[in-house]
């Protein structure tokens, strides 16, 4: 429902080019919110994260350097001790009482209390076996270890201990040799590769992680905790040439790697980092959570507050819009009056003047000889006519003053609904010739008011005027009066068909008129406008729920 | 019907003219004066029982002009008749002392009442 007390033709246009530009206002309000904070938000979660991460890497390769040092050093020491014990053997026993049979096995077991060595092995300077002591008797009896890599080392340095291989038995294991002191005999025993493993099987390298040593090949010496076969192709670089404790972070992985001191092998160690870091990935997962969660909470908040405050600065605005839309009609309603005025005022003149020639004509036509005049009838006719239209055309000048005379007529204290009760009497004949009912609804609480009466008389005559034109025949007028806070409301609705939206808009601009021509001046309802202006009220024209037209004259209460 | 005599005031010359001889026709002593000042000169001269008087003159307000006629002349019936017409200015003129107001165009017919009701009330 759409209610026409004032518009100005354009505002169509200029109210659509404000809806942009509240859009526009909204969509920076909520982008800024979004960069102050949100922003922030994310840039906090990303360095908290970020340091977390950085300090956990530092903490770790310390972790792991130690680690690394603490395992070579425990490896270090027992090859060491396995290859010092032997040594040890070889300067205190000669060859010939090695060589008797019982005392090679008494040696093993004084030096294999703990299970270090698997078995214990006597051999001459051509590389023939001479004594054995251990499980593999039968399959070494007869072997000769002259072609062999390790002997060939250890005879000529003295010592050695021996990388991983298979060898005569078949089964991977590695030996520690050493020679007598006149290098004629080697007495060689073979580490219980278990225990050996064992002691880089307890290493704490966290889950992922992995322990294990390489020959100067990159070949695998112990068993890889994660079950490699052999070293990834990518991973090459870990071997150290020079012996000291490296770190490598290399494909998610750290990684230490350090030289052993007896013999050509490194010590690596292997930690994952993304292994490691599953926790506080997870925490990290539901920290993202928890801020798209805020941050949605704050776009959602934002935007609802951004909306409801911009709507609200819009309907201000559109408030305004409205009053300086009332205040140019008004302005412009009072140019016209203005205009009218001087235009009835000027018109006025010849019209007297139009009309007393004639009436001086049609008496001069006294003192003329009848008989002499032909068209005497004609002439009076005429003379006649010519005053009626003189009459007709001040009847309009006359109106169109009273549309825009300043009234400073004599108000009194009334009470409306009397008012209106009396208005509906004078056109209760006319309502009845034309079959119209007038219904009245009118609060019995009204107060008094101080007004114009016979104006705002004038203003419900044209406004039931109207109303009876609309109608034509057979229909009803309902008028209500009721009592708001500030102001008293009288309504007339009728139940003709209504006006269409662009006479609503101009139905109470002078002449404006949708009577055939010659049945109305349409200045009526530009009366009433302007009478009841000036009674400080306002009036307004919409279409009805149900059709027909409804006009509502506001008045002030208080006497203005 | 006795003689009596009659100043229409009013810029306009031809409405002028022929008022004075509609009602010197009908036996009413009739003089015209164009201007505010002219009007003043000719009350001053001679006792006018009516002055029909336009509120828009050339050179003085109506108002004004019938405020020098009844200080001149106070018995003197002053009978405003204006285009520029609203029942205000009207009121304004009768309570100033005029007799009573016309609204242009006025029929003649009825001009001629209101100048006799005029002169009827006089002294």
């Amino acid at each position: 429902m759409k209610m026409y007390t004032a518009t100005i033709p354009g505002s169509a246009l200029k109210v659509r080019s404000r809806e942009s530009y509240y859009a526009r206002q909204k969509r920076l309000f909520v982008l800024v919110v979004i960069l102050v904070a949100i922003i922030p938000l994310l840039f906090i979660s990303w360095t908290a994260s970020h340091f977390y991460q950085k300090s956990w890497l530092n903490k770790t390769t310390v972790a792991l350097t130690s680690l690394a040092n603490s395992r070579r050093e425990i490896i270090d020491l027992f090859l060491g001790s396995q290859e010092n014990i032997l040594a040890g053997y070889a300067e205190l026993y000669d060859f010939a009482w090695l060589s008797t049979p019982g005392n090679l096995e008494k040696l093993f077991k004084a030096m294999n209390h703990q299970g270090v060595i698997i078995d214990l092995g006597l051999i001459a300077r051509d590389g023939s076996h001479l004594a054995y002591t251990g499980p593999f008797a039968e399959d070494l009896k007869d072997k000769n270890y002259a072609e062999a890599r390790w002997f060939a080392e250890v005879m000529q340095s003295g010592r050695y201990i021996s990388d991983v291989f298979t060898g005569y038995r078949g089964v991977p294991h590695f030996i520690v040799a050493v020679t007598d002191p006149t290098r004629s005999w080697v007495l060689r025993a073979t580490i219980n590769s278990a225990l050996f493993n064992a002691l880089l099987a307890s290493a704490e390298v966290g889950p992922g992680g992995d322990a294990f040593i390489l020959n100067q090949q990159g070949e695998l010496q112990t068993p890889s905790r994660l079950g490699l076969a052999a070293l990834p192709a990518g991973e090459k670089g870990l071997l150290t040439t020079d012996g000291a404790l490296t770190i490598h972070h290399a494909q998610g992985s750290l990684y230490a790697t350090t030289g052993m001191k007896n013999n050509a092998w490194t010590l690596v160690l292997k930690t994952d980092i993304p292994t490691s870091l599953a926790d506080f990935y997870r925490a990290r997962q539901r920290d993202h959570l928890i801020i798209a969660c805020a941050a949605l909470l704050i776009l959602a908040v934002s935007t609802i507050l951004v909306r409801s405050m911009m709507n609200k600065v819009e309907g201000a605005d559109q408030q305004r819009m409205l009053l300086y839309d009332r205040i140019r009609y008004s302005e412009k309603m009072a140019l016209i009056g203005r205009m009218a005025a001087n235009v009835a005022h000027e018109i006025n003149n010849p019209l007297q003047i139009i009309g007393d020639q004639a009436g001086w004509l049609d008496e001069l036509l006294d003192e003329e000889d009848p008989a002499s005049l032909k068209n005497t009838a004609e002439y009076r006719a005429a003379f006649a006519k010519i005053k009626a239209q003189v009459k007709r055309a001040s009847t309009i000048t006359h109106r169109l003053l009273g549309f825009s005379r300043s009234t400073d007529g004599l108000k009194s204290t009334i009470n409306v609904n009397t008012l209106v009760e009396e208005t509906v009497s004078f056109l209760e004949k006319e309502a009845a010739n034309h079959r119209i009912a007038i219904r009245r609804n009118l609060d019995p609480g009204l107060p008094e008011i101080n007004t114009d009466s016979s104006q705002l008389q004038q203003v419900f005559l044209n406004i039931l005027n109207n109303a009876f034109d609309a109608i034509s025949n057979d229909g009803m007028v309902n008028i209500s009066t009721s009592l708001n806070a500030r102001q008293l409301a009288v309504e007339f609705a009728d139940s003709g068909p209504g006006l269409p939206e662009e006479v609503l808009k101009k139905v109470f601009e002078p002449f404006f008129t949708t009577k055939k021509a010659g049945s109305g001046t349409g200045i009526g309802l530009a009366i009433s406008y302007s009478i009841v202006e000036r009674l400080g009220g306002t009036i307004e024209v919409r279409n009805g729920k149900q059709g027909g037209c409804v006009f509502r004259v506001n008045l002030p209460i208080a006497a203005s | 019907m006795s003689e009596f005599s009659i100043l229409v005031v009013d810029d306009e010359e031809e409405f002028v003219t022929t008022l004075v001889h509609r009602l010197r026709k009908r036996g009413w002593a009739s003089e015209g004066a164009l201007t505010g000042s002219a009007a003043i000169t000719r009350v001053a001269a001679s006792d006018f029982a009516v002055v029909l008087l336009d509120m828009r003159l050339p050179d003085m307000d109506g108002g004004q002009v019938l405020q020098e006629i009844k200080k001149i002349r106070p018995a003197s019936r002053v009978v405003i008749l204006t285009g520029h017409a609203s029942a205000s200015e009207g009121e304004k003129g009768i309570r100033n002392g005029a007799f009573d107001y016309l609204l242009k165009p006025v029929e003649f017919e009825t001009l001629l009442e209101k100048l006799q009701a005029a002169r009827d009330c006089g002294p």
